[in-house]
């Protein structure tokens, strides 16, 4: 009895699942379809090209005679002969001035503008102005207002007394205005990140601080900076992985000069690969760049993720 | 009793004394506070407004005049000769056209992976994402001189492909914020539609992309901003001046008259002012797409 039930059941599901499994090919092809052009992009312009830097930075070619194996020696040369160390330490120079003022700036901006009060609407408009505009436009701009003569930096500084430096031409001032000029692009942006940040935050928890007798800096130090770490950990990961490899600005305001006190690790790259046609050295200097760059990201998660004990949802 | 009598008064007096300096230094904070935002918006505002009016100016007037002092005699003369003497209009012209296509591909092609990673059932999804995710964290700098290599090797240097294409089959950023905004749409919906007979392409088009705008015009505008904007790749893989975008041929400007200060800079504002208009169209939801993708927080 039991047997034939369960035989006059078997034959229809047998059948839904030849059926099932027919919308299941079908659905498998289909979503594949969907993937095909994303999956192969990722796989030509990202994949393909990782594995292929490693192998290029292990010979040395310049594209027209044949590649030559030369090992891991292009990681000591890149270093000896290319300077690329102090390239690094430039960089590292570079995202030091950058980061820690731009992130100050655009907590600070995002703490001004998150009261309600009339006209600070404009102004966050205002202030993401700047990052839709084309950095290697703003850095000719940067040029003129910093020009030793014709700029405003300059004019300004004279009616004051002061005889202005050339700044893009001194090696003690030509990183900080570069930095200066891409704090200035990137502090808008970031303060959107802190100011949803701080919208997250609820207001039970300042009223709560406030009853126990926070003062407004404790409540800033223990109450808002806890709160913001997953935030300041994106603004944090996000702008250095971008601080170093710094390009645009620094192409067009000093291509890498005076001398070479800004040439940063990707104009070095680029000169190595696109001017001297090494492409052995400049790929290792990429691998190294990447390391570097990983190395940070994973200590700056590694930071956060030991103090992220508070969850607020 | 007494001491109670005495006490009040006391206090009251404090009250109001606090109150009046709470009083003067709230007015104090709030001249101070707008202080500090009309600071702020000199500081983003000034570049924009100096470079305008140089570019009207000649440049006799930029050599000689305050730079915060408006063009007198307004001048289109630099915009002309950008225009007919130097190949800005073909610069314009470059840059409009790879940028659209590389946001037109870009975005559609991204937003048919989101919908396959976020709604669709497939064998290996989960580790193809992993492969999307773990892509996302490569630096563009590190794939430039391979991607040189590659395309050098398929001779697709000097043409325009060469400056779109690397970016407009999807990139993983823009695929996982699709993503994870359609991984908020209930299943039901698509299920229901499934049964209805529709199928996925129909329910992506005429369900999804309506009810995910937020996150599809946030992906357009990244997109399109990062094509315009796009320096070191068009650089690299173009070298004839027909084919360079508005950053290239500026950046070449640039060094070869580092002196005309009036041709530079209306040449800048060519690149500068369709994003300004761009941000005035959008602005509100350039604000609120910037936030959006910091939900992968």
């Amino acid at each position: 009895m039991s047997v034939a039930a369960a035989a006059t059941t078997m034959v229809p599901r047998q059948e839904h699942v030849e059926t099932a499994s027919k919308a299941d090919r079908h659905r498998i092809r289909t979503a594949f379809a969907f993937l095909a052009p994303s999956l192969l992009g990722v796989i030509l312009f990202l994949v393909i090209p990782i594995i292929f830097v490693i192998g290029l930075s292990l010979v040395q070619w310049n594209m027209l005679t044949p590649m030559k194996w030369v090992g891991l020696s292009n990681y000591v040369n890149i270093f000896e002969f290319d300077g690329f160390g102090h390239s690094l330490v430039v960089t590292a120079y570079y995202v030091i001035l950058n980061i820690p003022i731009q992130t100050a700036f655009a907590l600070g901006m995002a703490m001004l503008l998150r009261s309600k009060r009339a006209g600070t609407g404009v102004i966050r408009i205002i202030a993401v102005l700047p990052f839709l505009s084309t950095p290697v436009a703003m850095g000719v701009v940067w040029n003129w207002v910093f020009n030793p003569s014709t700029g405003l930096v300059n004019q300004f500084l004279a009616h004051l007394g002061i005889a202005g430096p050339a700044w893009l031409s001194n090696e003690a001032t030509a990183m900080p205005v570069i930095a200066f000029a891409n704090i200035w692009q990137y502090a808008g942006y970031n303060m959107l990140f802190f100011l949803a940040g701080l919208a997250a935050i609820p207001p039970t928890v300042y009223e709560a601080a406030a009853l126990d007798g926070a003062t407004k800096a404790q409540q800033f130090w223990r109450v808002t900076m806890p709160l913001l770490r997953p935030t300041m950990l994106f603004v944090l990961v996000t702008g250095v992985i971008g601080s170093f490899q710094v390009f645009d600005t620094v192409y067009v305001m000093t291509a890498g000069g005076p001398g070479n006190a800004t040439e940063v690790a990707s104009l070095n790259i680029y000169n190595t690969a696109f001017a001297g046609f090494r492409i052995g050295e400049a790929s290792a200097m990429s691998v190294v760049l990447f390391l570097v760059i990983l190395a940070i990201t994973v200590v700056q998660f590694r930071y956060f993720n030991k103090r992220m004990t508070y969850e607020i949802a | 009793m007494t001491s109670a009598t005495t006490a009040v008064p006391a206090a009251a007096a404090t009250v109001q004394t606090t109150e009046r300096t709470s009083r003067l230094t709230k007015g104090v904070r709030l001249t101070l506070f707008y202080l500090l935002l009309l600071i702020i918006a000199l500081v983003f505002i000034l570049p924009y407004l100096m470079s305008v009016f140089a570019a009207f100016k000649p440049l006799a007037a930029i050599l000689s005049q305050s730079p915060l002092r408006p063009p007198a005699p307004l001048t289109l003369d630099n915009f002309k000769t950008i225009f007919t003497q130097y190949d800005f209009g073909r610069y314009l012209a470059n840059t409009l056209l790879v940028t659209v296509i590389l946001t037109a591909g870009q975005v559609t092609f991204s937003m048919m992976g989101a919908y396959a990673f976020a709604r669709m059932e497939f064998p290996g999804r989960d580790s193809l994402f992993w492969l999307y995710l773990m892509t996302l964290m490569v630096p563009n700098i590190v794939t430039l001189v391979p991607l040189y290599v590659m395309f050098a090797h398929s001779h697709l240097l000097n043409t325009y492909w060469a400056i779109f294409l690397p970016y407009v089959l999807g990139v993983p950023y823009s695929v996982f914020l699709m993503r994870q905004y359609f991984m908020t749409i209930p299943k039901e919906v698509m299920e229901a539609a499934r049964l209805d007979g529709c199928s996925e392409g129909r329910i992506l088009w005429r369900i999804i992309v309506p009810i995910s705008r937020p996150i599809i015009i946030t992906a357009t505008l990244l997109a399109f901003v990062f094509g315009w904007n796009n320096f070191m790749w068009p650089l690299i893989v173009t070298n004839s001046n027909s084919l360079n975008v508005l950053t290239v041929g500026i950046a070449n400007f640039n060094s070869n008259f580092s002196v005309q200060w009036n041709l530079i800079l209306a040449g800048a504002l060519v690149a500068l002012i369709p994003m300004v208009i761009l941000f005035a169209i959008f602005q509100k939801h350039i604000v609120n797409s910037i936030s959006l993708t910091g939900i992968n927080r």
